[in-house]
């Protein structure tokens, strides 16, 4: 293929079709964000962007976006070592829960922080649920947006499993009493914990990323319903209608042939679909094709995939730098100040930026805007990694790079 | 029978926006268009444009600023991708998006088209409209029309294709201004504000000419506010009184107001019936018209007997919510549409026995 007349995998360039830069924020210096992005709408009417970060030093970033064309990072908390990272937070009202994962297992802080913020300036601790244990590193990632229960990818103390790789499974916190969390229930894929009656699972032949929890998602639409990626797994369905003893009602295997990570599965309620995102995790297109798939989801013990989002190809990006292929969404979260459709949809794909889709027609989704930012200053991948994304009601875009890039504040015209 | 116009659905997207932006540069032979667009190509705002040219002349592209080329293609160190025609105008653009998308060219966010010397501009603007996959990813922005001062009367008296030219122009530029003294240009000047006074006339000499007036004339997007609408549909728009036709007697330029809503029927009743009878010489028609039941005006513009598909705007851009359209015509005089639409609305709003 000829591909020198265009600047489209040059790392350098900004690429962008119906997106348009309003702000860009390096966060005081730290722009490296994780994958929990959420808004607040504090008490003075103020839109408060909450960012967990991706790595040590940082812990999390507070970013008064209210002038979306000119935010001002209003608090920025330090992590207590460099072997733990936050990564994942999610914000109901003025509770803030916050997830910890340790480098190696054995090690704390692990599990989650609930913060109150009402005065966002000053996050005051309400609790920490230990996940800690000889076997956990624990938690990846928070799903909140109840304020009753926090959704947990996270090991556990009595938790050991078959393979080391295996040690963050689905966990369902009370924290109706925010000051004494509980835990409500769990589930993991049988075979996963040491002394299961069920084999381990295969292990990927080719990449073997393991067999945990990513995304727990759970929704008021369908409260009896948590929406699973479960990296080599596929995405699972549990019914967790008795929250103490979960079920599958499915689970979506396509890991060998494909090359794994399932990361997000979010329904589109009234469109019986899932959007399901894999994550790339290798550089220079190594596990390409990591997809995000659009899977007709009407009988829910049947799961069909009928398209994938169509994403540039990886003969221009793959080289572009870094990482490139799917990753987050915008997830539909409910509250205030979150873009909420059934046919438009947001993701962020490292060096291929942050792109919006309309699967109107799930069979031929199209893309309809993108912005991929030139490399930012001293990138150690050489170019963008937009890793997360969070669309607010508005369908004002802000989504943040995974090293040092940090904050950038879209508008999407379409 | 095939409906001219199509009532505009359910909101989902915006049905403007996203689309990529089209301005059709088209003139008379010896009008300068080659000198235009050689130096457009130069310019440092053409930075992601892509120009696609009949033709390239021995001399006309600098080879220092070339940064690398194919056979059809030239990426220009502005970063300005310059296409050469190849067979058709519809296979050059579809082959441009694909390109554009699978990353083989620079993501080009907008597309300048250099017609041929004698062409016609509508059947490259009934291109957009038709073909279905170019009307999903493109939009007409902008048609400039390039007079030549020295030329440009003698070529509007004898040669209908000239007179068409101007007409359909949404921008039109005299020039070589510099080789003619003032008062000939000015005698031009007028007789094309008469002939197309929608249209803003500026001179270039040299094709020296900003990007700016070549561009942002659609409609970008269904949240347009006043001054985009007006940019649109040109400053002639509050004129209730005819136009003294000294010269071209054919053409006829008109805006028509209503101060009470449409119906749908009505008013898509009107256009079927003058599109059927008088196509060919409804050159173009712009207008914002208050539908029933409608919250925004609904977007209508045609050229001949096409008309793109109709786009409700999110809200009306003023106060003034009166319908405004806009015709340009050949031979079909004002009353005449004017009693049209009283007959049809009439009809339609008698009582059913």
């Amino acid at each position: 293929m000829n591909t020198t007349l265009s600047t489209q995998g040059q790392a350098s360039q900004t690429l962008a079709w119906n997106m348009k830069l309003l702000s860009h924020n390096e966060l005081a210096g730290f722009g490296g964000v994780g994958e929990g992005i959420s808004m607040q709408v504090a008490g003075d009417g103020r839109r408060i962007l909450w960012l967990a970060h991706e790595s040590a030093p940082k812990n999390f970033t507070g970013v008064d976006v209210t002038d979306v064309r000119n935010p001002k990072v209003v608090v920025q908390t330090d992590l207590p070592h460099a072997r733990v990272r936050s990564n994942s937070l999610d914000v109901v009202g003025n509770v803030m829960a916050v997830a910890y994962q340790t480098k190696e297992v054995g090690q704390k802080p692990a599990g989650f922080d609930l913060f109150d913020i009402s005065k966002p300036e000053e996050p005051r601790l309400i609790s920490h649920y230990d996940t800690s244990g000889p076997h956990s590193r624990g938690a990846h990632c928070v799903f909140f947006v109840d304020g009753e229960y926090v959704h947990l990818s996270s090991g556990a103390p009595d938790f050991e499993p078959t393979n080391p790789k295996d040690d963050q499974f689905y966990q369902i916190i009370d924290v109706r009493n925010p000051s004494r969390p509980t835990e409500a229930g769990r589930w993991w894929l049988p075979g996963l914990r040491k002394g299961d009656s069920a084999p381990p699972p295969p292990r990927h032949p080719r990449f073997d990323g393991g067999y945990r929890t990513h995304n727990c998602n759970v929704y008021p639409q369908r409260p009896d319903r948590a929406y699973l990626g479960y990296i080599d797994g596929g995405a699972i369905i549990l019914d967790i209608a008795d929250k103490a003893n979960p079920k599958m009602v499915t689970r979506w295997r396509y890991s060998p042939p494909f090359n794994g990570f399932c990361h997000t599965v979010m329904p589109l309620f009234e469109r019986g679909l899932l959007i399901v995102s894999d994550e790339c995790v290798k550089d220079d297109g190594k596990d390409w094709p990591k997809l995000t798939w659009v899977v007709d989801a009407h009988d829910e013990t049947n799961l069909v995939p009928v398209s994938t989002l169509p994403l540039p190809p990886v003969e221009t990006f793959g080289k572009r730098g870094g990482r490139y292929g799917s990753h987050n969404m915008h997830e539909n979260q409910p509250g205030p100040a979150s873009f909420r459709s059934e046919t438009i949809v947001v993701c962020t794909f490292f060096n291929g930026g942050v792109r919006a889709y309309d699967t109107s027609n799930p069979y031929q989704p199209q893309e309809i805007a993108y912005y991929v930012p030139g490399a930012p200053k001293l990138s150690p991948s050489g170019a963008i990694q937009m890793n997360d994304v969070w669309v607010d009601e508005r369908g004002i875009i802000y989504s943040v790079d995974r090293f040092g890039g940090g904050l950038y504040i879209l508008e999407m015209t379409v | 029978m095939v409906n001219v116009l199509t009532e505009p659905g359910v909101q989902g997207r915006d049905p403007l926006a996203g689309r990529i932006p089209v301005s059709i540069v088209t003139g008379f032979l010896g009008s300068g268009k080659t000198t235009l667009i050689n130096r457009l190509l130069k310019r440092p705002d053409m930075n992601r444009v892509a120009v696609i040219v009949n033709e390239l002349g021995e001399q006309s592209i600098d080879h220092d600023l070339v940064e690398v080329s194919s056979e059809q293609m030239m990426l220009l160190n502005n970063g300005c991708l310059c296409c050469v025609l190849r067979g058709d105008l519809q296979d050059t653009l579809r082959e441009m998006f694909v390109k554009r998308r699978t990353g083989e060219i620079i993501d080009f966010e907008r597309v300048v088209i250099e017609t041929s010397g004698l062409a016609d501009p509508a059947p490259v603007m009934h291109t957009l409209m038709t073909d279905t996959m170019l009307q999903a990813q493109y939009r007409m922005d902008c048609v400039v029309t390039l007079v030549d001062a020295v030329n440009g009367a003698g070529q509007l008296d004898t040669m209908q294709e000239a007179v068409k030219q101007a007409a359909l122009a949404d921008r039109l530029v005299i020039t070589k201004s510099d080789l003619v003294d003032e008062a000939k240009i000015a005698t031009l000047e007028a007789r094309l504000r008469e002939l197309n006074p929608q249209a803003p006339v500026k001179r270039a000499v040299n094709g020296e000419i900003e990007l700016a007036f070549l561009i942002n004339v659609g409609l970008a997007n269904t949240r347009s506010r006043l001054e985009d609408v007006e940019r649109w549909m040109g400053a002639d728009v509050h004129d209730e009184h005819g136009h003294v036709h000294r010269h071209d007697s054919a053409v006829r330029s008109f805006c028509l107001r209503y101060d009470r809503p449409f119906t749908w029927s009505t008013f898509s009743q009107c256009m079927e019936v003058l599109t059927a009878l008088r196509g060919p010489d409804l050159l173009r028609v712009k207008g914002l018209v208050n539908v029933e039941g409608r919250a925004g005006p609904l977007v209508v513009q045609g050229v001949q007997h096409l008309f793109h598909p109709t786009i409700e705007l999110a809200a009306w851009p003023s106060a003034d919510h009166e319908t405004r359209i806009v015709f340009i015509t050949r031979g079909i005089e004002r009353s005449v549409v004017e009693n049209l639409f009283t007959a049809i609305g009439s009809i339609a709003q008698a009582p059913s026995s």
